[in-house]
């Protein structure tokens, strides 16, 4: 679901900003590193293969013309 | 048919004008107007032979209407119990470039003098979009073009479509049942009001005064996607978001997901760790050589000795160079000048 993708690419650019913070420590850094790259390969394998979900609404809005 | 009183008369023609003519279109310019107590409006409409008493509500008027404007009009022809013969109007439009243009430029005074097409009164495409409501026809090319771009650029969102007219008399109505359908029975977060390019008169719906309320009003916010670049509807003046086209409408709803720089975030973190690793190297690399230029060894190397023990005469000291280590006796002291 896209909430969940944009909701990965939102935790993606967290740890990305975390790299380029003053709170970047090189001792947290490799296992932030493996984390985020996990992440990404999560989000390039759902940016390639999810779909929108179209739905045509089963009413009918016209109306009888005229009337 | 014999013997019929005046109101019977009149009761059949009636009966017999709702069975042949129950709705009717009229093409004529409008001569005559005016409008009663608030609620009746009276006008003829005409050519250049004949010309035809209507009547309507004011609350089915929803464009502006002076004399000499072309408009079509849809009703029901009546005899009333006067004997006169009146068309009973539903729905109303003007007709061709300058009556379109004038009920344009009228309305758009009046709305905007309301205030209704306030930047302050927009709001933004929400930021984390998965749940899109269109309204739309699902025979048009506009819709095609739009959800085509929209499952090319992103996915996973939940798109419920409204299908309704999007030009001509009925349109309008359509589209505020639309309207009304998604802000009372649905949690989408947006609307799309998508229609591709046409004529003027094609697009005319979307100058519908109620219609343009209605958008307005609208709880979740709109973005129109009416017509080519250089059209302007009301609607459009009234969305939260104007795009100009059904395509940009849905470049502006989408992100790219060809442009999600995920590769890039990854070597700028890479990136980031080798310099923080280069430049821990690099304080080593120096701190090494601080030590080493300290080491007592390179300081023996260069002929200097250590000299431990007491230093008073006839004691033994111990003496190491850079290759022996000696005892020697204390024979003198003397102070350096």
């Amino acid at each position: 679901m896209a909430s969940n993708l944009n909701e990965k690419i939102k935790k993606l650019d967290k740890q990305v900003e975390w790299f380029s913070s003053e709170e970047f420590e090189l001792a947290q850094a490799v296992e932030k590193y493996k984390e985020a790259l996990e992440l990404a390969e999560e989000i390039e394998e759902d940016l390639k293969t999810l779909k929108n979900e179209i739905e045509v609404i089963d009413k009918d809005f016209t109306k009888e013309a005229g009337i | 048919m014999e013997n019929l009183t005046p109101t019977e008369f009149v009761a059949v023609v009636n009966q017999t004008l709702e069975y042949a003519y129950s709705s009717v279109t009229l093409v004529g310019e409008v001569a005559e107007f005016k409008v009663n107590q608030g609620k009746w409006v009276f006008f003829n409409i005409k050519d250049a032979e004949t010309s035809i008493p209507c009547f309507m509500t004011l609350w089915n008027l929803t464009v502006p209407v002076e004399d000499g404007m072309k408009v079509v009009v849809r009703g029901t022809p009546k005899l009333t119990k006067w004997g006169k013969f009146s068309f009973t109007v539903t729905k109303i439009a003007p007709m061709g470039e300058g009556a379109l243009k004038k009920a344009f430029e009228i309305l758009k005074k009046k709305l905007t003098d309301e205030g209704l097409f306030d930047v302050k009164r927009k709001r933004s495409i929400p930021e984390d979009l998965t749940r899109l409501g269109v309204i739309s026809s699902v025979d048009a090319a506009g819709y095609a073009d739009f959800v085509e771009i929209i499952n090319a650029r992103w996915g996973g969102m939940k798109v419920l479509v409204a299908h309704t007219q999007v030009q001509g008399l009925d349109a309008p109505e359509q589209i505020i049942r639309a309207l009304k359908y998604f802000n009372e029975n649905t949690d989408v977060q947006m609307i799309a009001i998508i229609r591709g390019g046409g004529s003027r008169d094609d697009l005319a719906c979307f100058n519908d005064e109620a219609l343009v309320r209605a958008v307005a009003a609208s709880r979740i916010p709109v973005i129109a996607g009416i017509g080519h670049e250089i059209d302007e509807s009301l609607v459009d003046l009234a969305a939260d978001v104007r795009a100009s086209t059904p395509s940009n409408a849905a470049e502006m709803l989408t992100r790219d997901r060809k442009t999600e720089k995920i590769r890039e975030k990854i070597l700028m973190m890479r990136q980031r760790m080798m310099s923080e690793i280069n430049m821990f190297q690099s304080e080593v690399i120096q701190k090494k050589r601080l030590i080493e230029t300290l080491n007592p060894e390179r300081i023996l190397r260069q002929g200097y000795a250590i000299v431990k023990g007491d230093f008073e005469i006839g004691n033994v000291v111990k003496i190491t160079t850079f290759d022996k280590e000696t005892e020697a006796e204390i024979k003198k002291i003397k102070e350096r000048q």
